[in-house]
């Protein structure tokens, strides 16, 4: 039996402007449960990918389909209830709302009766934000909005959830623990898509990676085999290559 | 003699609070000016004049005076037409005029530009219905209760008065504790994070549209009843109106109304002590004294 990817783009073609692509007919398929990183050198076009996917960057071509369903056209507002929830890179929380608003919102799209159960499934998932909930979000750590931008797309618990960077501006021990609950969550169930600089990080805990240069989608394999790659991560992932490797 | 000046200042401030939150609600969302704000408060006068005046015709019953007010119940009724109406006129504006100019990308001075345009036009298009020959929703006589302090104020003022008290605490309750208010600062703080929040931010707008001007009907009405109606009503309220925004903080719905009853209690005293010829230069000095010592306003933030 053929299992529908849990997320897929053929073609893809994105990017500002028409004349001017930064994606370039990208075909890339995630299986349900997977967790997927995409790499590549700066300005290889990994964060337009994924908001293209996201809706936030429009697609000049090409279609992006969820759980088989094509959600080209979707508006952005309406794909959180597709089932595809999006954290970017900066700017993921609403700074000016407290935790408990910054919640609340995301839970305001799901129906009345479903938010009480999911709010405190949430608060029992991330309890250093449980206890404070009237703190204003943009008083957090750096670490802590990246906890709160993770709470508020687990909220709907998402089929598919695509994240920009999450490591980006975060000290080493705080990305361990952020690597940590992403791996957690997909184990859970949740399809991982993952845009990271951290090549090595990514690696250890995905199953499988993408390597995109210049809008393109040139390497696509385990995990396991472009960790220890010596090529591929010279030449593609600015990575030293793995102790002992040829 | 400086508590009456003072109830007039918190009369005429009520007004300019109810006027400066439709102001900062829209400009905290689509980030300009919207200089046919004052525009929306005149046309809201004039629908419920024709609406209360054409009520009273029909039925006599209706503009009889309700004590201890000065008005009969075609008032209220025509102030709640013109809610509706003054939310469709804003809407129409958008949709004529902004929301092209937000999809083609237009920069904040093109917008502002526009909402110069929409307030002559606006303006324009009234005084060619009604002409500049001013109106009144009564003609009874209201004799001014005495209050504490030795100020004295009619029932019409204080219903003003406390009307706006309600319509602050309720806008701010809205805001704070509803979906619908989370969706508007959400809107207002980050579009985009909002869209990928499932918040419609096109649907979001048009309710701060309609929330900007039901409450600049409520002051059109109430200022027309006070004083009276002319086509440059919101021409004249429209320095105070974006002085109080500005001090209260943008995006601060308390903040509008505090600072509107600064403004109006500001003028009140000028008039008092300085002279009624200064009264306009008062809004004008807190604009630019706001601007120079805490551009943030009183409640709003320091830009990061």
């Amino acid at each position: 039996m053929t299992v529908v990817p849990a997320l897929q783009t053929k073609a893809l073609v994105a990017g500002y402007e028409r004349d001017l692509p930064i994606v370039r007919g990208v075909d890339l398929s995630v299986q349900p449960g997977e967790l997927v990183a995409i790499l590549g050198p700066n300005g290889a076009g990994k964060s337009t990918l994924v908001k293209a996917i996201a809706g936030t960057v429009p697609t000049f071509g090409g279609t992006v389909l969820l759980g088989g369903k094509d959600i080209t056209a979707v508006p952005l507002h309406k794909r959180i209830g597709e089932g595809l929830a999006f954290v970017p890179q900066t700017e993921n929380i609403f700074a000016n709302l407290t935790i408990a608003e910054n919640l609340h919102l995301a839970a305001d799209v799901l129906a009345k009766a479903l938010r009480p159960a999911r709010l405190k499934k949430i608060n029992a998932m991330f309890p250093d934000l449980a206890a404070r909930p009237h703190l204003r979000a943009g008083l957090l750590s750096g670490g802590q909005r990246q906890m709160l931008a993770l709470a508020r797309a687990l909220i709907v618990e998402p089929h598919v959830l695509i994240l920009d960077e999450p490591s980006a501006g975060l000290s080493p021990k705080i990305v361990g623990s952020v690597f940590t609950m992403l791996k957690e969550i997909n184990k859970s169930g949740v399809t991982l898509v993952l845009v990271e600089q951290n090549v090595r990080a990514a690696l250890a805990i995905a199953d499988r990676g993408v390597i995109l240069v210049e809008g393109e989608l040139r390497h696509d394999g385990r995990a396991s085999t472009l960790m220890h790659d010596p090529l591929l991560a010279e030449l593609y992932l600015g990575a030293q290559p793995a102790r002992g490797a040829a | 003699m400086i508590a009456q000046t003072l109830m007039d200042g918190l009369i005429a401030g009520s007004m300019i609070g109810l006027g400066a939150i439709g102001i900062t609600l829209t400009y905290s969302i689509l980030r300009f000016a919207n200089f046919a704000h004052g525009d929306l408060i005149s046309w809201s006068a004039y629908f419920a004049l024709s609406i209360s005046t054409l009520l009273g015709t029909l039925a006599p019953g209706l503009a009889t005076s309700v004590a201890p007010f000065s008005f009969g119940w075609s008032l209220p009724i025509g102030l709640a037409a013109s809610i509706v109406l003054t939310a469709l006129l804003a809407l129409a504006v958008d949709w004529l005029l902004f929301a092209r100019l937000r999809r083609r990308g237009g920069a904040i001075i093109i917008l502002v530009m526009a909402g110069f345009g929409a307030a002559l036009a606006l303006r324009s298009f009234l005084e060619f219905l009604f002409t500049s020959k001013p109106y009144y929703f009564t003609d009874a006589l209201q004799i001014a209760h005495p209050l504490a302090g030795g100020a004295r104020a009619t029932a019409d003022q204080l219903l003003a008065l406390g009307l706006a008290v309600v319509l602050v605490a309720l806008v701010h309750l809205i805001l704070t504790r509803t979906a619908a208010g989370r969706a508007m600062r959400a809107v207002s703080e980050n579009q985009a994070l909002a869209g990928l929040a499932g918040i419609d931010v096109a649907r979001t707008i048009r309710l701060v549209w309609m929330f900007g001007a039901a409450l600049a009907a409520v002051a059109g009405v109430m200022t027309g009843l006070l004083v009276q109606i002319r086509p440059h009503m919101g021409l004249d309220l429209l320095l105070p109106l974006f002085a109080a925004a500005i001090l209260g903080g943008i995006g601060s719905v308390p903040g509008a109304m505090l600072a509107g009853l600064i403004v109006g209690i500001a003028e009140a005293l000028c008039v008092q002590f300085v002279g009624a010829e200064w009264r306009a230069a008062v809004s004008f000095v807190i604009l630019v004294a706001i601007l120079l010592l805490r551009p943030q306003g009183l409640f709003g933030k320091a830009a990061a």
